[in-house]
């Protein structure tokens, strides 16, 4: 298992004032966990994985892996990058061209400190590690005749050769092309389960990390701003930042009519007058400020007067524009001035300048935290 | 169907690509007349010096210069002279001994500035840039003063020991070896800082995630990886001590120590001048520069080999060396004292005293500046100066206005490219004195009257530095993405109007480099200067070579220095000018 308590690490930017870098972070892994960091480049994701891997000294905090302390601010303990055992692929590979396929995976066994491996057992370790990234036979290939797939599998063989307790991915799929990038990302899946590794996994794809992870921490200029499951991420936001980065949706602002407890349903009186009802993950008072979001998908479109379930909510609009993506069309629709997006089946048809209603259940309507000024993703 | 139309659209691309080069050459008109004009007026500069050579190691001449016969003999009576195989064991063994030192006191200040946390990393590259402004002639002279008979070091020994020896005979071969191991060390360092610089840190990263610890990760990664850059810089250095005149006629003379280029110079002075067997020789030196720069092209091509895609922009993390540190900034130190500090201390206090005197106190009442106020008082020090500003910023400007559009064609692979490319880079394989020795039977011949001025170091100075100034055009064009290019010609400009409003401005900052730093090297050109210049067109580095051969060192000391700080402001000028604009600083 891996455990992170408060690290930190600060960046100052000499020229502008602002800070890069990570606060506070906290987490704490179960072993084979696929464990995701998210979030825009420059959020401070993979000066955490940096700060684990021992190439960046945190200001504070501590690390540990199983039993282990790696790091520890308070004890002024750091173990040195190359005792920490721990195997990491880059996001360039990092492949060395002077050496062939197995001289590169080989070589966490020649340089261990913590024990001597004789040439047979190198020869063993090496070929296993080399069969489950499925390159089996290429070990005498120079690393310079590699495609950048091979490359990939080499730097992961080399990462889980020795058997290290913790694997560090930094963006490891965002060098490979975009097909590659969808077999890459399922058989990583498929070798971290296999070889039940406690994986920390960096990315600024959302898609990927919903794919992938067990648990995801969506990161905000430097702050962990929701640690959950794919699902809670995508349909519980924490708030607007994430709502806005995970997916695409539609954010509304309004006044919680009543009190709501946590976890519950309560009405919100949109600014335009229209009441929607929606989840509470965090319960209102009556009269506060809050901000909804609605996911396209989970909106139906229907023509105008035609009579709508009550268990769903409607607003009404006017059709600007309507795109065909093949398995959905993606409408905007005109509400009270504001554009919604809407996803729809692609046997819908309704036509620009069109009266609809909106509808969607009140259960899929969630109440976000609203982030400070800044534009979100 | 989708397939055939791919594959016969990726046929027309390649047939478009490989159309032989003389339908190619009537594509573009104005690309070619272009080529045609720049690709005779390299040929006219380029060629003729070999051929001369050549023709002139065959043939001897009457006094008039009339061919009188055709003959081997040059070659046979080189052949049976014993002097040839000890002069060539001694270039070999010159050259190799200073590559050896340049390398390892420039190759380790590199990767202790760019990859370690040592200190007093500035002063690396403060030696750099003031070594860059100081002539050669001058710097060879100050660590004669610093390592003569009657210099300090020997002095010091002396009074230490209490013998009547030298600690060190700078006229032996190991004096000579020394002083141009000194002289090539700050490029060295300069060209594998920005080896070091550009290393993929994740190389090193991942060998230390691996478990390597700091050793083992430069042995067994950071050298490997650096080793086809380190192995072509050395035949570069070496290939250029071959080619070197500073170091072993001014060092050498006195020992009767002889290479290859002080053989031609001195066959050259004889009275008559026997330039038949100084042609001869010069023939033998060009095979063997051409066969070591052939070798060179190779490996250099080779280095590239391990150029990887890199990261993100992270900073490579530096070593820590712990309590080395202090040692590694030891060795910085030293490195500045030993190859700036002293030859600079040395000259100051030669410059300061009406006649050579050891490092004592007891001379401290001797302290003058007449030597100042001779040099500042005296118009000629004024001319030669400007004539030395004068042939270099024209070479320059040649240069960098020939190559802009050779270059140009070159990398895009317009017509005649490869012809182009070739000619310019031709020269690399002349030693300055070899191109002096040519360019002097030249014209003595043809009947232009510029023998004797300042005409013919221009242009030998625009032959010589020729090959650098394309370096830099080529790879700042290769920089430039074509389709800037492309789009202006697409807009309506014709391939001229893109060359003049969107490739020369963007190509402004290597045309600035490139030219600042041929003004550099001509500035301290002395081997071509020595056989070409006269009375009437002295330049700087022949002026200091003619003073010391006069014994007049403490003019020289003051006029080399003060000739010093100004080309330092030069050379400040270059490497600011380089930094800002995000060049390197060798045009790679």
């Amino acid at each position: 298992m891996l455990e992170v308590r408060n690290l930190t690490k600060i960046f100052a930017n000499s020229y502008d004032q602002l800070a890069g870098g990570i606060r506070n972070a906290s987490f704490s892994l179960p072993s084979g966990t696929f464990f995701t960091l998210l979030g825009p480049s420059g959020c401070g994701k993979t000066t955490t994985l940096r700060c684990i891997a021992g190439l960046e000294r945190p200001d504070s905090g501590y690390v540990g892996v199983e039993d282990r302390v790696l790091f520890d601010s308070e004890r002024n303990i750091s173990v040195p990058m190359n005792l920490r055992q721990i195997g990491m692929v880059f996001q360039s590979y990092a492949i060395w061209p002077h050496m062939t396929v197995f001289e590169n995976v080989a070589f966490p066994l020649r340089v261990s400190k913590q024990r001597k491996y004789s040439s047979e057992e190198i020869g063993k370790l090496v070929n296993e590690a080399l069969e489950t990234v499925e390159l089996g036979g290429y070990g005498e290939r120079p690393a310079t005749k590699l495609s950048g797939g091979q490359q990939q599998r080499v730097a992961l063989a080399r990462a889980i050769v020795g058997h290290p307790k913790l694997l560090l991915l930094d963006e490891p799929l965002s060098n490979l092309d975009a097909a590659l990038r969808e077999e890459m990302r399922i058989e990583l899946k498929r070798l971290q389960r296999q070889i039940g590794i406690t994986t920390v996994y960096v990315t600024h794809d959302q898609a990927e990390a919903l794919a992938m992870s067990d648990r995801i921490a969506v990161i905000d200029r430097g702050h962990i701003v929701q640690l959950a499951e794919p699902k809670q991420i995508y349909f519980r936001p924490a708030n607007e930042f994430v709502a806005r980065f995970i997916g695409s949706t539609n954010l509304f602002t309004g006044r919680a009519e009543d009190s709501v407890a946590a976890n519950s349903l309560g009405t919100v009186r949109l600014t335009d007058g229209s009441a929607v009802r929606c989840v509470f993950p965090a319960g209102a008072t009556a009269g506060e400020e809050v901000t909804i979001s609605i996911r396209p998908e989970s909106i139906v479109l229907a023509p105008d007067g035609v009579p709508v379930s009550g268990d769903h909510d409607v607003l009404k609009g006017t059709v600007q524009a309507a795109s065909f993506l093949g398995s959905s069309i993606r409408y905007e629709v005109e509400v009270n001035g504001e554009t919604v997006k809407a996803m729809s089946p692609p046997d819908t048809s309704f036509d620009p300048g069109e009266r609809v209603q909106l509808t969607f259940p009140p259960t899929s309507v969630v109440a976000v935290e609203r982030s400070s000024d800044r534009a979100a993703a | 169907m989708i397939s055939s139309d791919r594959s016969g659209v990726l046929e027309g691309g390649s047939t478009g690509e490989r159309r032989p080069l003389f339908s190619r050459l009537f594509v573009d008109d104005s690309r070619r007349t272009f080529a045609v004009i720049v690709g005779v007026i390299l040929a006219l500069l380029v060629l003729p010096p070999i051929l001369i050579l050549i023709q002139q190691s065959l043939v001897h001449t009457s006094t008039g210069g009339e061919i009188i016969e055709v003959t081997l003999d040059h070659y046979r009576r080189l052949l049976d002279d014993p002097r040839l195989p000890q002069s060539t064991w001694n270039t070999f063994v010159f050259a190799l001994g200073s590559t050896i030192i340049s390398l390892l006191m420039g190759g380790v200040l590199a990767w202790l500035v760019e990859r370690t946390n040592a200190p007093f990393k500035r002063l690396a590259y403060a030696t750099t840039i003031i070594s860059m402004g100081t002539p050669y002639v001058l710097y060879v002279i100050a660590w004669l003063f610093l390592l003569g008979r009657a210099g300090p070091v020997n002095d010091l020994y002396r009074s230490l020991s209490g013998s009547f020896g030298v600690l060190i005979d700078v006229n032996s071969m190991w004096g000579k070896i020394l002083i141009e191991g000194f002289l090539w060390s700050p490029l060295v360092f300069l060209l594998l800082a920005s080896t070091f610089r550009a290393a993929n840190a994740d190389m090193e990263e991942a060998a230390r995630m691996s478990g390597a610890s700091v050793f083992d990760t430069v042995w067994r990664i950071s050298i490997r990886l650096a080793w086809p850059a380190i192995l072509a810089l050395s035949l570069f250095v070496f290939i250029r001590a071959i080619e070197a005149f500073d170091v072993p006629a001014l060092v050498g003379t006195p020992g009767r120590v002889n290479v290859l280029t002080t053989e031609i110079y001195y066959s050259t002075k004889l009275v008559p001048p026997d330039l038949g067997h100084a042609s001869s020789f010069s023939v033998i030196l060009l095979v063997i520069v051409a066969v070591l720069f052939y070798f060179y092209s190779r490996i250099s091509k080779n280095a590239e080999r391990y150029h990887s895609v890199t990261g993100k922009g992270y900073r490579p993390r530096l070593f820590d060396l712990g309590s080395g540190r202090w040692a590694a900034g030891a060795f910085v130190l030293l490195n500045f004292l030993v190859v700036l500090v002293l030859p600079l201390a040395a000259l100051l206090w030669r410059s300061l005293l009406p006649y050579l005197q050891g490092f004592r106190l007891s001379a401290l009442q001797n302290l003058t500046f007449d030597n100042y106020a001779t040099v500042l008082g005296a118009s000629y020090y004024l001319e030669y100066a400007w004539n030395t500003i004068l042939v270099g910023a024209g070479a320059a400007t040649a240069i960098m206005v020939l190559t802009a559009i050779a270059g140009w064609i070159a990398a895009r692979r317009g017509p005649g490219a490869v012809i182009l490319d070739q000619l310019a880079t031709i020269p690399l394989i002349f030693p300055g004195i070899v191109l002096g020795v040519a360019v002097m039977q030249i014209y003595l011949r043809v009947p232009l009257p510029i023998y004797g001025t300042l005409w013919i170091l221009f242009v030998a100075y625009t032959i010589r530095y020729m090959p650098y100034g394309m370096r830099y055009v080529y790879s700042g064009v290769l920089q430039i993405h074509r389709e800037l290019e492309e789009s202006a010609e697409v807009a309506g400009a014709s391939s001229v109007t893109a060359l003049r409003r969107i490739v020369a401005p963007l190509l402004s900052p290597a045309l600035v480099s490139g030219w600042l730093f041929i003004f550099l090297l001509a500035t301290k050109e002395l081997s071509i200067a020595i056989l070409l210049s006269s009375p009437d067109s002295q330049v700087m580095a022949v002026a200091m070579f003619d003073l010391w051969v006069n014994g007049q060192s403490g003019e020289l000391a003051a006029f080399g220095l003060v000739w010093t700080v100004v080309m330092t402001l030069v050379a400040t000028a270059f490497f600011a000018w380089a930094r800002s604009k995000g060049q390197d600083v060798f045009g790679s």
